[in-house]
Protein backbone atom coordinates (compact mmCIF):
# COMPACT_ATOMS: atom_id res chain seq x y z
CA UNK A 1 0.00 0.00 0.00
CA UNK A 2 1.52 3.58 -0.93
CA UNK A 3 2.36 5.59 2.15
CA UNK A 4 0.43 8.36 3.29
CA UNK A 5 1.92 11.50 5.13
CA UNK A 6 -0.44 13.82 7.37
CA UNK A 7 1.09 17.26 8.05
CA UNK A 8 -0.98 18.27 11.47
CA UNK A 9 -3.55 17.24 12.61
CA UNK A 10 -3.75 20.80 13.14
CA UNK A 11 -7.71 21.71 13.98
CA UNK A 12 -6.29 25.24 15.73
CA UNK A 13 -8.73 25.51 18.77
CA UNK A 14 -7.65 28.86 19.76
CA UNK A 15 -8.70 29.93 16.55
CA UNK A 16 -12.16 30.22 15.74
CA UNK A 17 -15.57 32.65 16.59
CA UNK A 18 -18.65 31.06 17.77
CA UNK A 19 -21.01 30.70 14.11
CA UNK A 20 -18.05 31.01 11.55
CA UNK A 21 -18.12 28.18 9.33
CA UNK A 22 -14.25 27.79 9.10
CA UNK A 23 -13.93 26.36 12.35
CA UNK A 24 -12.13 23.35 14.11
CA UNK A 25 -14.16 20.59 13.26
CA UNK A 26 -13.41 21.20 9.91
CA UNK A 27 -9.77 19.44 10.40
CA UNK A 28 -11.82 16.84 12.72
CA UNK A 29 -13.78 15.22 10.23
CA UNK A 30 -11.02 15.55 7.55
CA UNK A 31 -9.47 13.57 10.18
CA UNK A 32 -12.37 11.07 10.37
CA UNK A 33 -12.17 10.84 6.76
CA UNK A 34 -8.37 10.07 6.85
CA UNK A 35 -9.63 7.56 10.01
CA UNK A 36 -12.19 5.64 7.64
CA UNK A 37 -9.01 4.03 5.40
CA UNK A 38 -7.82 2.07 8.46
CA UNK A 39 -3.95 2.97 7.29
CA UNK A 40 -2.26 1.86 10.54
CA UNK A 41 1.60 1.72 10.00
CA UNK A 42 0.71 3.37 6.34
CA UNK A 43 0.01 6.44 7.78
CA UNK A 44 2.60 9.05 9.20
CA UNK A 45 1.58 12.25 10.97
CA UNK A 46 3.70 15.42 10.84
CA UNK A 47 3.40 18.57 12.76
CA UNK A 48 6.71 20.08 12.25
CA UNK A 49 7.34 23.78 13.76
CA UNK A 50 5.70 26.95 12.73
CA UNK A 51 6.84 28.58 9.50
CA UNK A 52 9.89 31.53 10.09
CA UNK A 53 9.32 34.77 8.99
CA UNK A 54 11.98 34.14 6.29
CA UNK A 55 9.82 30.96 5.25
CA UNK A 56 6.97 32.88 4.88
CA UNK A 57 8.31 36.29 3.70
CA UNK A 58 9.34 34.23 0.02
CA UNK A 59 5.24 35.35 -0.36
CA UNK A 60 4.33 37.60 2.11
CA UNK A 61 5.64 41.07 2.57
CA UNK A 62 7.22 41.60 5.90
CA UNK A 63 5.49 44.27 6.92
CA UNK A 64 2.16 42.49 6.15
CA UNK A 65 3.49 40.09 8.58
CA UNK A 66 4.68 42.26 11.32
CA UNK A 67 1.04 44.20 11.14
CA UNK A 68 -0.90 41.02 11.69
CA UNK A 69 1.52 39.54 14.08
CA UNK A 70 1.01 42.81 16.29
CA UNK A 71 -2.85 42.78 15.35
CA UNK A 72 -3.43 39.47 17.03
CA UNK A 73 -1.58 40.24 19.86
CA UNK A 74 -3.38 43.12 20.57
CA UNK A 75 -6.36 41.14 20.76
CA UNK A 76 -7.49 40.61 17.01
CA UNK A 77 -10.64 41.34 15.42
CA UNK A 78 -12.19 41.63 12.15
CA UNK A 79 -9.61 41.35 9.13
CA UNK A 80 -12.23 41.66 6.70
CA UNK A 81 -15.71 41.11 6.82
CA UNK A 82 -15.26 37.55 6.67
CA UNK A 83 -12.06 37.06 8.23
CA UNK A 84 -11.59 37.30 11.90
CA UNK A 85 -8.29 36.75 14.29
CA UNK A 86 -8.10 35.74 17.89
CA UNK A 87 -5.18 36.35 19.99
CA UNK A 88 -3.50 33.29 18.99
CA UNK A 89 -4.39 33.02 14.96
CA UNK A 90 -1.01 33.94 13.69
CA UNK A 91 0.63 31.53 16.14
CA UNK A 92 -1.83 28.95 14.73
CA UNK A 93 -1.29 30.25 10.71
CA UNK A 94 2.20 29.88 11.37
CA UNK A 95 1.53 26.58 12.75
CA UNK A 96 -0.66 25.42 9.96
CA UNK A 97 1.99 26.53 6.83
CA UNK A 98 5.46 24.99 9.07
CA UNK A 99 2.97 21.41 8.83
CA UNK A 100 2.85 22.29 5.04
CA UNK A 101 6.49 22.56 4.77
CA UNK A 102 7.12 19.42 7.00
CA UNK A 103 4.36 17.01 5.00
CA UNK A 104 6.23 18.29 1.66
CA UNK A 105 9.91 17.78 3.20
CA UNK A 106 8.59 13.97 4.76
CA UNK A 107 7.32 13.02 1.64
CA UNK A 108 10.67 14.63 -0.56
CA UNK A 109 12.41 12.18 2.04
CA UNK A 110 10.49 8.97 1.50
CA UNK A 111 10.58 9.22 -2.03
CA UNK A 112 7.20 7.73 -2.24
CA UNK A 113 3.40 7.80 -1.26
CA UNK A 114 1.04 10.92 -0.62
CA UNK A 115 0.86 13.88 1.55
CA UNK A 116 -2.31 15.65 3.07
CA UNK A 117 -2.17 18.68 4.86
CA UNK A 118 -4.88 18.81 7.72
CA UNK A 119 -4.61 22.12 9.07
CA UNK A 120 -6.02 25.51 9.47
CA UNK A 121 -6.45 28.27 8.94
CA UNK A 122 -6.96 27.41 5.16
CA UNK A 123 -5.12 29.38 3.13
CA UNK A 124 -5.62 30.12 -0.79
CA UNK A 125 -7.24 33.35 -0.94
CA UNK A 126 -4.49 35.30 1.42
CA UNK A 127 -2.23 37.17 -1.33
CA UNK A 128 1.12 38.59 0.00
CA UNK A 129 0.03 41.46 1.63
CA UNK A 130 -3.38 40.66 3.36
CA UNK A 131 -5.97 38.80 4.60
CA UNK A 132 -8.94 37.85 3.01
CA UNK A 133 -11.62 34.93 2.74
CA UNK A 134 -10.78 33.31 6.24
CA UNK A 135 -7.09 33.03 5.40
CA UNK A 136 -4.57 34.53 7.07
CA UNK A 137 -1.21 32.95 5.20
CA UNK A 138 -1.09 31.51 2.67
CA UNK A 139 0.01 27.72 2.98
CA UNK A 140 0.43 26.14 -0.21
CA UNK A 141 2.71 29.29 -1.57
CA UNK A 142 4.73 28.74 0.93
CA UNK A 143 5.41 25.35 0.38
CA UNK A 144 5.41 26.19 -2.72
CA UNK A 145 7.61 28.62 -2.70
CA UNK A 146 9.84 26.34 -0.72
CA UNK A 147 10.44 23.83 -3.76
CA UNK A 148 10.76 26.79 -6.04
CA UNK A 149 13.61 27.55 -4.30
CA UNK A 150 14.94 24.52 -4.14
CA UNK A 151 14.64 24.88 -8.11
CA UNK A 152 11.72 22.38 -8.65
CA UNK A 153 8.78 23.45 -11.09
CA UNK A 154 5.34 23.19 -9.34
CA UNK A 155 2.22 22.64 -10.60
CA UNK A 156 -0.65 23.94 -8.14
CA UNK A 157 -4.34 22.45 -9.27
CA UNK A 158 -6.79 23.91 -6.79
CA UNK A 159 -10.34 22.59 -6.87
CA UNK A 160 -11.63 24.54 -4.26
CA UNK A 161 -15.15 26.03 -5.29
CA UNK A 162 -13.90 29.65 -4.90
CA UNK A 163 -10.97 31.32 -6.71
CA UNK A 164 -7.77 30.83 -5.28
CA UNK A 165 -6.90 34.07 -5.89
CA UNK A 166 -4.10 34.39 -3.29
CA UNK A 167 -1.99 31.74 -4.86
CA UNK A 168 -2.77 33.17 -8.03
CA UNK A 169 -1.54 37.19 -7.31
CA UNK A 170 1.87 35.39 -5.70
CA UNK A 171 3.02 33.45 -8.64
CA UNK A 172 1.51 35.87 -11.56
CA UNK A 173 4.11 36.26 -12.75
CA UNK A 174 6.82 33.23 -11.61
CA UNK A 175 7.77 30.96 -14.63
CA UNK A 176 8.65 28.49 -11.76
CA UNK A 177 4.86 27.85 -10.97
CA UNK A 178 1.79 26.93 -12.68
CA UNK A 179 -1.74 28.00 -11.19
CA UNK A 180 -4.54 26.02 -12.23
CA UNK A 181 -8.21 27.09 -10.78
CA UNK A 182 -11.46 25.48 -11.00
CA UNK A 183 -14.15 26.91 -9.49
CA UNK A 184 -17.88 28.51 -9.43
CA UNK A 185 -18.14 31.54 -11.16
CA UNK A 186 -19.76 33.86 -10.56
CA UNK A 187 -18.98 33.32 -7.14
CA UNK A 188 -16.57 34.85 -4.20
CA UNK A 189 -13.99 36.51 -4.61
CA UNK A 190 -14.98 37.59 -7.97
CA UNK A 191 -11.63 36.91 -10.06
CA UNK A 192 -10.65 33.84 -11.64
CA UNK A 193 -11.92 34.92 -15.36
CA UNK A 194 -10.16 32.44 -17.79
CA UNK A 195 -8.72 35.30 -19.53
CA UNK A 196 -6.82 35.66 -16.31
CA UNK A 197 -3.37 33.74 -17.66
CA UNK A 198 -0.29 35.06 -16.16
CA UNK A 199 2.16 37.90 -15.91
CA UNK A 200 4.25 38.58 -18.78
CA UNK A 201 7.21 36.60 -17.37
CA UNK A 202 4.68 33.45 -17.12
CA UNK A 203 2.56 34.28 -19.83
CA UNK A 204 -0.04 30.76 -20.00
CA UNK A 205 1.21 29.39 -16.36
CA UNK A 206 -2.11 30.84 -14.90
CA UNK A 207 -5.26 28.42 -15.89
CA UNK A 208 -8.36 29.50 -14.72
CA UNK A 209 -11.83 27.32 -14.71
CA UNK A 210 -14.76 29.59 -14.50
CA UNK A 211 -17.46 26.90 -14.17
CA UNK A 212 -21.38 28.00 -14.19
CA UNK A 213 -23.51 27.04 -10.75
CA UNK A 214 -24.97 23.82 -10.63
CA UNK A 215 -21.95 22.29 -12.90
CA UNK A 216 -21.24 18.06 -12.10
CA UNK A 217 -17.82 16.81 -12.27
CA UNK A 218 -17.59 15.84 -15.64
CA UNK A 219 -17.52 19.64 -16.28
CA UNK A 220 -14.40 19.57 -13.77
CA UNK A 221 -12.34 16.78 -15.56
CA UNK A 222 -13.54 18.38 -18.74
CA UNK A 223 -11.92 21.80 -18.07
CA UNK A 224 -8.89 20.22 -16.72
CA UNK A 225 -8.67 17.86 -19.85
CA UNK A 226 -9.27 21.17 -22.21
CA UNK A 227 -7.78 23.94 -20.52
CA UNK A 228 -5.37 23.50 -18.43
CA UNK A 229 -3.77 19.58 -20.05
CA UNK A 230 -1.89 21.37 -22.70
CA UNK A 231 -0.16 24.20 -20.16
CA UNK A 232 0.76 21.37 -17.73
CA UNK A 233 2.20 19.16 -20.63
CA UNK A 234 4.90 21.99 -21.77
CA UNK A 235 5.66 23.00 -18.01
CA UNK A 236 6.62 19.70 -17.00
CA UNK A 237 6.26 19.90 -13.29
CA UNK A 238 8.78 18.38 -10.95
CA UNK A 239 5.69 18.53 -8.09
CA UNK A 240 2.00 18.95 -8.38
CA UNK A 241 0.44 20.38 -4.98
CA UNK A 242 -3.66 20.52 -4.59
CA UNK A 243 -5.57 23.07 -2.94
CA UNK A 244 -7.79 20.77 -1.98
CA UNK A 245 -11.39 22.49 -0.62
CA UNK A 246 -14.37 20.04 -0.64
CA UNK A 247 -16.93 23.27 -0.98
CA UNK A 248 -17.68 21.96 -4.50
CA UNK A 249 -19.65 19.13 -2.94
CA UNK A 250 -23.02 19.12 -3.59
CA UNK A 251 -24.31 19.38 -0.13
CA UNK A 252 -21.70 21.91 0.76
CA UNK A 253 -23.45 25.48 2.41
CA UNK A 254 -21.03 28.12 0.61
CA UNK A 255 -21.96 27.47 -3.07
CA UNK A 256 -23.73 25.69 -5.63
CA UNK A 257 -21.41 23.29 -7.37
CA UNK A 258 -22.85 19.81 -7.95
CA UNK A 259 -19.74 17.15 -7.36
CA UNK A 260 -19.66 13.93 -5.11
CA UNK A 261 -17.18 12.72 -3.16
CA UNK A 262 -16.74 10.05 -6.18
CA UNK A 263 -15.99 12.93 -8.43
CA UNK A 264 -13.05 14.08 -5.77
CA UNK A 265 -11.37 10.74 -5.96
CA UNK A 266 -11.56 10.95 -9.76
CA UNK A 267 -9.63 14.47 -9.52
CA UNK A 268 -7.56 12.64 -7.18
CA UNK A 269 -6.33 10.07 -9.83
CA UNK A 270 -6.11 12.98 -12.30
CA UNK A 271 -3.36 14.93 -10.26
CA UNK A 272 -1.61 11.92 -9.44
CA UNK A 273 -1.19 11.20 -12.95
CA UNK A 274 0.49 14.62 -13.38
CA UNK A 275 2.74 13.94 -10.79
CA UNK A 276 6.14 13.26 -12.51
CA UNK A 277 7.07 9.92 -10.10
CA UNK A 278 5.60 9.01 -6.86
CA UNK A 279 6.18 11.13 -3.75
CA UNK A 280 5.78 14.32 -5.55
CA UNK A 281 2.14 14.86 -4.42
CA UNK A 282 0.75 16.79 -1.84
CA UNK A 283 -2.84 17.73 -0.77
CA UNK A 284 -3.82 20.88 1.07
CA UNK A 285 -7.09 20.98 3.25
CA UNK A 286 -8.73 24.36 2.22
CA UNK A 287 -12.12 24.97 2.16
CA UNK A 288 -15.31 22.48 2.74
CA UNK A 289 -17.83 23.27 5.54
CA UNK A 290 -20.45 20.36 5.11
CA UNK A 291 -18.75 18.17 7.63
CA UNK A 292 -20.11 14.65 6.55
CA UNK A 293 -19.21 15.85 2.97
CA UNK A 294 -16.06 16.98 4.09
CA UNK A 295 -15.32 13.47 5.96
CA UNK A 296 -16.26 11.23 3.10
CA UNK A 297 -14.46 13.12 0.12
CA UNK A 298 -11.39 13.37 1.84
CA UNK A 299 -11.59 9.60 2.42
CA UNK A 300 -12.53 9.22 -0.65
CA UNK A 301 -9.63 10.91 -2.20
CA UNK A 302 -6.96 9.61 -0.33
CA UNK A 303 -8.32 6.11 -0.94
CA UNK A 304 -8.03 6.80 -4.55
CA UNK A 305 -4.66 7.84 -4.02
CA UNK A 306 -3.82 4.89 -1.71
CA UNK A 307 -5.23 2.19 -3.57
CA UNK A 308 -8.14 1.24 -0.40
CA UNK A 309 -11.14 0.04 -2.10
CA UNK A 310 -14.03 1.66 -0.47
CA UNK A 311 -17.40 2.61 -1.36
CA UNK A 312 -17.74 5.96 -2.50
CA UNK A 313 -20.76 7.96 -3.53
CA UNK A 314 -20.80 8.03 -7.95
CA UNK A 315 -19.00 10.34 -9.75
CA UNK A 316 -21.42 13.40 -11.42
CA UNK A 317 -22.16 14.55 -14.85
CA UNK A 318 -25.28 15.91 -17.07
CA UNK A 319 -24.62 20.13 -16.72
CA UNK A 320 -23.03 20.46 -19.88
CA UNK A 321 -20.04 21.73 -21.74
CA UNK A 322 -21.00 25.21 -22.00
CA UNK A 323 -19.29 26.69 -19.50
CA UNK A 324 -15.52 25.00 -20.19
CA UNK A 325 -16.01 25.74 -24.18
CA UNK A 326 -16.32 29.36 -23.26
CA UNK A 327 -13.44 29.02 -21.17
CA UNK A 328 -11.17 27.55 -24.01
CA UNK A 329 -12.50 30.23 -26.25
CA UNK A 330 -11.67 33.18 -23.91
CA UNK A 331 -8.34 31.78 -23.21
CA UNK A 332 -7.57 31.33 -26.64
CA UNK A 333 -8.60 34.37 -27.58
CA UNK A 334 -6.56 36.72 -24.55
CA UNK A 335 -3.44 34.26 -25.59
CA UNK A 336 -3.30 35.14 -28.94
CA UNK A 337 -3.71 38.70 -28.45
CA UNK A 338 -1.04 38.60 -25.53
CA UNK A 339 1.24 36.33 -27.74
CA UNK A 340 0.69 38.95 -30.19
CA UNK A 341 1.71 41.88 -28.29
CA UNK A 342 4.90 40.35 -26.91
CA UNK A 343 6.04 39.62 -30.32
CA UNK A 344 5.96 43.17 -31.36
CA UNK A 345 7.34 44.43 -27.90
CA UNK A 346 9.38 41.94 -26.91
CA UNK A 347 7.75 41.79 -23.44
CA UNK A 348 6.39 38.28 -24.27
CA UNK A 349 8.16 35.04 -22.97
CA UNK B 1 -17.70 68.44 -19.65
CA UNK B 2 -16.23 67.18 -16.14
CA UNK B 3 -13.93 64.03 -16.81
CA UNK B 4 -16.17 62.66 -13.96
CA UNK B 5 -18.93 60.92 -15.33
CA UNK B 6 -19.14 58.03 -12.64
CA UNK B 7 -18.83 57.76 -9.07
CA UNK B 8 -18.22 55.21 -7.36
CA UNK B 9 -18.47 54.52 -3.72
CA UNK B 10 -17.52 51.82 -1.31
CA UNK B 11 -20.63 50.95 1.16
CA UNK B 12 -21.42 48.64 4.01
CA UNK B 13 -23.85 50.93 5.64
CA UNK B 14 -21.08 51.99 8.61
CA UNK B 15 -20.61 55.18 9.48
CA UNK B 16 -17.79 55.74 7.46
CA UNK B 17 -19.26 54.46 3.95
CA UNK B 18 -22.66 56.82 4.73
CA UNK B 19 -20.19 59.81 5.50
CA UNK B 20 -18.04 58.70 1.91
CA UNK B 21 -21.40 58.22 0.19
CA UNK B 22 -22.66 61.77 1.12
CA UNK B 23 -19.56 63.53 0.23
CA UNK B 24 -20.05 61.27 -3.27
CA UNK B 25 -23.31 62.65 -4.29
CA UNK B 26 -22.67 66.41 -2.96
CA UNK B 27 -19.99 66.00 -5.64
CA UNK B 28 -22.15 64.71 -8.17
CA UNK B 29 -24.71 67.53 -8.02
CA UNK B 30 -21.78 69.50 -8.86
CA UNK B 31 -20.69 67.34 -11.55
CA UNK B 32 -24.04 66.29 -12.80
CA UNK B 33 -22.55 62.59 -12.67
CA UNK B 34 -23.76 59.67 -11.24
CA UNK B 35 -23.29 57.20 -8.10
CA UNK B 36 -23.07 53.68 -7.95
CA UNK B 37 -22.82 52.28 -4.42
CA UNK B 38 -20.65 49.09 -4.50
CA UNK B 39 -21.23 46.61 -1.72
CA UNK B 40 -19.04 43.38 -1.98
CA UNK B 41 -20.43 40.56 -1.27
CA UNK B 42 -17.61 38.41 0.78
CA UNK B 43 -18.12 34.98 1.57
CA UNK B 44 -20.15 34.41 4.50
CA UNK B 45 -23.26 37.34 2.55
CA UNK B 46 -25.33 34.67 1.02
CA UNK B 47 -27.80 34.16 3.79
CA UNK B 48 -29.09 37.24 4.15
CA UNK B 49 -29.29 38.76 0.59
CA UNK B 50 -32.50 39.55 0.05
CA UNK B 51 -32.14 42.10 3.93
CA UNK B 52 -28.80 43.64 1.87
CA UNK B 53 -30.46 44.32 -1.41
CA UNK B 54 -32.95 46.12 0.65
CA UNK B 55 -30.91 48.00 1.95
CA UNK B 56 -29.04 49.15 -0.42
CA UNK B 57 -31.37 50.42 -2.36
CA UNK B 58 -33.67 52.59 0.54
CA UNK B 59 -29.87 53.91 1.65
CA UNK B 60 -29.05 54.76 -1.98
CA UNK B 61 -32.80 56.71 -2.18
CA UNK B 62 -32.02 58.18 1.00
CA UNK B 63 -29.04 59.63 0.02
CA UNK B 64 -29.75 61.08 -2.84
CA UNK B 65 -33.12 62.50 -1.67
CA UNK B 66 -31.07 63.92 1.00
CA UNK B 67 -28.44 65.81 -1.20
CA UNK B 68 -30.80 66.30 -3.92
CA UNK B 69 -28.98 64.39 -6.61
CA UNK B 70 -31.38 63.20 -9.24
CA UNK B 71 -32.25 59.34 -8.15
CA UNK B 72 -32.18 58.30 -11.40
CA UNK B 73 -28.51 58.98 -11.31
CA UNK B 74 -28.10 56.86 -8.20
CA UNK B 75 -27.93 53.07 -8.25
CA UNK B 76 -25.90 50.46 -6.39
CA UNK B 77 -24.22 47.47 -7.35
CA UNK B 78 -23.39 44.26 -5.36
CA UNK B 79 -20.25 42.79 -6.15
CA UNK B 80 -18.30 39.27 -5.65
CA UNK B 81 -15.24 39.70 -3.39
CA UNK B 82 -13.74 41.64 -0.55
CA UNK B 83 -14.22 44.95 -0.88
CA UNK B 84 -10.66 46.05 -1.91
CA UNK B 85 -11.34 43.59 -4.83
CA UNK B 86 -14.49 44.77 -5.81
CA UNK B 87 -13.63 48.31 -5.67
CA UNK B 88 -10.30 47.65 -7.73
CA UNK B 89 -12.74 46.41 -10.07
CA UNK B 90 -15.00 49.40 -10.24
CA UNK B 91 -13.10 51.35 -12.99
CA UNK B 92 -14.22 48.69 -15.36
CA UNK B 93 -17.66 47.69 -16.56
CA UNK B 94 -19.89 47.79 -15.92
CA UNK B 95 -19.26 50.04 -13.56
CA UNK B 96 -17.06 51.99 -15.33
CA UNK B 97 -16.34 54.51 -12.72
CA UNK B 98 -14.17 57.72 -13.03
CA UNK B 99 -13.48 58.42 -9.73
CA UNK B 100 -13.45 56.22 -6.76
CA UNK B 101 -14.67 56.99 -2.92
CA UNK B 102 -14.40 55.44 0.57
CA UNK B 103 -14.84 56.17 4.17
CA UNK B 104 -11.65 55.98 5.80
CA UNK B 105 -13.05 53.20 8.52
CA UNK B 106 -15.88 50.43 7.21
CA UNK B 107 -17.61 47.79 9.69
CA UNK B 108 -13.90 46.18 10.20
CA UNK B 109 -11.87 46.84 12.86
CA UNK B 110 -9.20 47.92 10.70
CA UNK B 111 -7.78 50.69 13.29
CA UNK B 112 -4.86 48.38 14.37
CA UNK B 113 -4.06 46.97 10.75
CA UNK B 114 -3.21 49.90 8.16
CA UNK B 115 -1.71 47.89 5.74
CA UNK B 116 -4.95 45.49 5.70
CA UNK B 117 -7.48 48.50 5.71
CA UNK B 118 -9.81 49.00 2.30
CA UNK B 119 -8.72 52.55 1.81
CA UNK B 120 -4.80 52.02 2.23
CA UNK B 121 -4.82 48.96 0.21
CA UNK B 122 -7.35 50.92 -2.39
CA UNK B 123 -4.20 53.49 -2.06
CA UNK B 124 -1.64 51.63 -3.16
CA UNK B 125 -3.13 49.69 -5.88
CA UNK B 126 -6.54 51.79 -7.67
CA UNK B 127 -5.39 52.48 -11.44
CA UNK B 128 -8.45 55.15 -10.78
CA UNK B 129 -8.58 58.60 -8.86
CA UNK B 130 -9.50 57.65 -5.35
CA UNK B 131 -10.94 59.64 -2.48
CA UNK B 132 -10.83 58.55 1.18
CA UNK B 133 -13.45 60.98 3.04
CA UNK B 134 -12.53 60.82 6.99
CA UNK B 135 -14.79 59.13 9.06
CA UNK B 136 -16.02 61.43 11.97
CA UNK B 137 -15.98 60.66 15.62
CA UNK B 138 -18.88 57.92 16.31
CA UNK B 139 -22.04 59.82 16.97
CA UNK B 140 -21.06 63.36 15.23
CA UNK B 141 -22.35 62.35 12.07
CA UNK B 142 -24.54 65.33 10.47
CA UNK B 143 -22.60 67.70 12.58
CA UNK B 144 -20.58 68.73 9.56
Amino acid sequence: MTKLIVGGPLAAPEHQRAGHPERPSRVEAAMAGVDDLHLGSDLEAVVGTPATLEQLSRVHSSAYLSELGAFCRSGGGDLDPDTYATPASFDAARAAVGAGLAAVDALAAAGEGVAFVAARPPGHHAPGDRAMGFCLLNNIAVAAAELVARGERVLIVDWDVHHGNGTQEVFWDDPSVLFVSTHQWPLYPGTGAATEVGGPHALGLTVNVPLDPGSTGDSVRAGLDELAAPAIDAFDPTWVLVSAGFDAHRADPMADLALSSGDFADLALVVRDLAPRPGRLALFLEGGYDLEAVRGSVGAVLGALLGVRRAVEQPTSGSGAASVARAVAERAAVLARLSDAGRTTGTGP
Amino acid sequence: MSPVRTIAVGYDGSLGARTAARWALDLAVQLDAQVVLVHARGMLGRTDEERLLADLAESALALATATGLDPAKTRWHVSQGDPCSALLRAGAPPISADLIVVGSRGHRNDAGLPLGSTSHQLAEHSAVPLVIVPTPVAGSEGAT
